[in-house]
């Protein structure tokens, strides 16, 4: 344990300060040719028509790589839990955001690449667009994904992730007041200061080793081994150095379509994207929409919670049916609420993919939790920290999906806080501890949520 | 046209138009100044044409034909770090590193032209400069410390060979 609490140093750090820290980008491998994307101008609209044969037949491109070259096609990020697939690696029959990726080409130097992308002939018939996850359930709604507009494949086939607890109407009927509120974060670009970089280098072996600025090495592999069909000890993965990810760098990107491109030109491929392509077309946090109506006590008791929650997974389902199931446990919050009502969708729109971002899924909920809280202590007239701390979690209480809670930090952080900014609170407030409920603290609404951690 | 690149002196073959930032990277494989945005809005690809900090990716080559360039390749060594070099490294300033280079040089710009350890001043000095990962209050510490004197320059702070890692736990007696 000597390492806890402790000043340690990093153990890149000198490689840091003396720029011998080795970036994707920074790799170097003489022959490379350089990978550009054809990316749909549109953000919904059928193919017409896909023609690559004039950028085949220039000077200085080396291979060019539509739909029609990926041994399989679709392989889902989540495919490995037995979650259906639903995007092709390159666009086939429709483009649902602006920026997806139709063809790539590899050429001798960055300007001939661009100038292949630019003549490629598409024609695309324009179909209306989907912005708002919000819309998607509105009945005069464009259908925009071949799944209908929100995600059908939770456990049993299920088009939500839904959450029973209690008795919601006893709750709404026992209650002072109902207290309700919407809320909506919008999207969050990552900007990673290394944009989306790789560099693929087939090897004599028939191998290809791939340079990678994945925060998810072996995931990754595994998807490019999917699409290429491949097996595992064909692909060599160089990473762990990462120039900021925040989660942007989950999904995998760049990889499997320059390990086609090395694969189809026999030549080493690097693809690094601009930074226009890094704000336009790579993932980022969803945007969300969280309606909440809670029943409350005038003396500050939460006794229960309905709460629709949907979830703009852009154009795909990427991880986003993941992200829904973990702010569906956290959509108490810090709080324990005995009776629940809990819908929650992942919705497609015509927006970019949206992924993981710290704390995936959850930011969202804590941002709408914490402001309902201090929305309930105004509309009841009470203080802000005293509401918190009455409902914070103690040990012995029940999360949404019935884990016992152990070792509840809930209002160490709260006093913490209150006294950070001089907030100052009752005796009985300001004493309070995570010990389980009892007396005053244990009204009977709460008698029965109370757990055995010993029965987990 | 010709560069002296750390000291070392090369003749450049890229076209004239090229900017600075590719010729260090392609043609000499100088690859700490990094490509961030390509649009002179990030700082990563900082390097110092004759002591001052400049972006390398707005900058055509044949604009600084004949100069002194400095990158971080010409501060201190891993075996002897220069001051700034050592205060990033002990203050945990750089965490992910991709902006550090450019960071570094900037501070190391500020430091040699007498800046103190305001922490206005180095703001200012490092304005222009984005990092995602540390949210910039490590690096202002850096440079503050290196401003002060508080860092010597040839502090590695990493075990030598046989040496365990030294280990500072907060409020252990000496």
């Amino acid at each position: 344990m000597k390492a806890v609490g402790a000043r340690l140093p990093r153990y890149d750090g000198v490689a840091h300060v003396t720029g011998r820290t080795t970036f994707v980008d920074d790799a170097r491998v003489p022959g490379t040719l350089w990978v550009k994307a054809l990316r749909s101008p549109s953000h919904n609209a059928d193919i017409k028509d896909l023609d690559v044969s004039k950028t085949e037949a220039m000077k200085g491109v080396h291979a060019v790589v539509t739909w029609k070259d990926v041994p399989l096609l679709e392989y889902g990020h989540l495919s490995a839990l037995g979650i259906p697939a639903d995007e092709p690696l390159l666009a086939k029959d429709n483009v649902r955001y602006k920026g997806q990726p139709i063809a790539i080409v590899a050429a001798e130097d960055e300007e001939t690449a661009q100038a292949a992308v630019d003549a490629i002939n598409l024609d695309l018939e324009e179909q209306p667009p989907l912005f708002d996850v919000r819309k998607a359930f509105d009945s005069d709604a464009p259908v925009v994904h071949q799944w209908g507009n929100w995600y059908p494949h939770f456990e049993g086939e299920m088009d939500r992730r839904q959450i029973r607890k209690g008795s919601i109407d006893e709750a709404f009927d026992r209650a002072d007041a109902i207290v309700q509120g919407v809320y909506r974060p919008a999207a969050i670009e990552h900007v990673p200061l290394e944009t989306q970089v790789c560099q693929v280098v087939p090897e004599a072996d028939g191998r290809l080793t791939i340079y990678s600025c994945t925060q998810a090495l072996y995931f990754s592999m595994g998807v490019v081994a999917a699409h290429l069909q491949v097996p595992l000890n064909r692909l060599k993965f160089v990473g762990g150095t990462v120039g900021g990810g925040f989660g942007g760098k989950v999904d995998t990107a760049t990889e499997t379509m320059c390990s086609l491109l090395a694969l189809k030109s026999g030549r080493p491929t690097k693809w690094r994207w601009t930074r226009e392509e890094e704000f336009l077309c790579s993932s980022t946090r969803a945007p969300w929409h969280m309606e909440i109506a809670d029943a409350v006590t005038k003396d500050g008791w939460i006794l229960g919670r309905k709460m629709l929650t949907l979830h703009d997974s852009g154009a795909y389902s990427r991880f986003s049916p993941y992200g829904l199931t973990k702010h569906s446990f956290h959509h108490t919050g810090a709080y324990t609420i005995p009776n629940l009502h809990f819908d929650g969708y992942v919705v497609y729109t015509n927006r970019v993919p949206t992924t993981a971002m710290r704390g995936f899924g959850v930011t969202s909920v804590s941002f709408a939790v914490e402001t309902h809280m201090s929305r309930i202590a105004k509309e009841l007239g009470l203080d802000p920290f005293e509401i918190r701390l009455k409902n914070a979690n103690r040990k012995g209480d029940t999360s949404p999906n019935g884990i016992v809670y152990t070792d509840p930090s809930t209002i160490p952080t709260i006093l913490a806080v209150a006294d950070e900014l001089g907030h100052e609170l009752p005796a009985d407030y300001r004493t309070m501890s995570s010990e389980k409920r009892e007396g005053e603290l244990l009204p009977e609404h709460l008698v029965g949520q109370i757990g055995n951690s010993e029965d987990h | 046209m010709k560069l002296t690149v750390n000291g070392v002196e090369h003749e450049i073959e890229s076209a004239p138009l090229t900017p600075l930032l590719y010729v260090l990277r392609e043609e000499l494989g100088i690859t700490s100044p990094k490509v961030g945005c390509q649009q002179g809005g990030c700082g990563s690809c900082t390097i110092l044409v004759s002591g001052e900090p400049r972006r390398a990716c707005l900058l055509a080559v044949a604009a600084v034909d004949g100069s002194e360039i400095t990158t971080l390749e010409g501060l201190g060594t891993a075996e002897a770090l220069s001051p700034i070099q050592t205060a990033f490294h002990q203050h945990y300033a750089a965490q992910c590193g991709f902006c550090t280079s450019g960071m570094v040089m900037a501070a190391h710009a500020y430091l040699e032209n007498g800046g103190g350890t305001g922490r206005e001043s180095i703001q200012e000095a490092l304005a222009g400069h984005v990092c995602r990962c540390t949210g910039y209050v490590k690096i202002l510490d850096a440079v503050s410390a290196a401003a002060g004197g508080e860092v010597a320059s040839n502090q590695r702070w990493l075990p030598q060979p046989g040496e365990e890692a030294p280990v500072e736990v907060p409020g252990a007696p000496a």
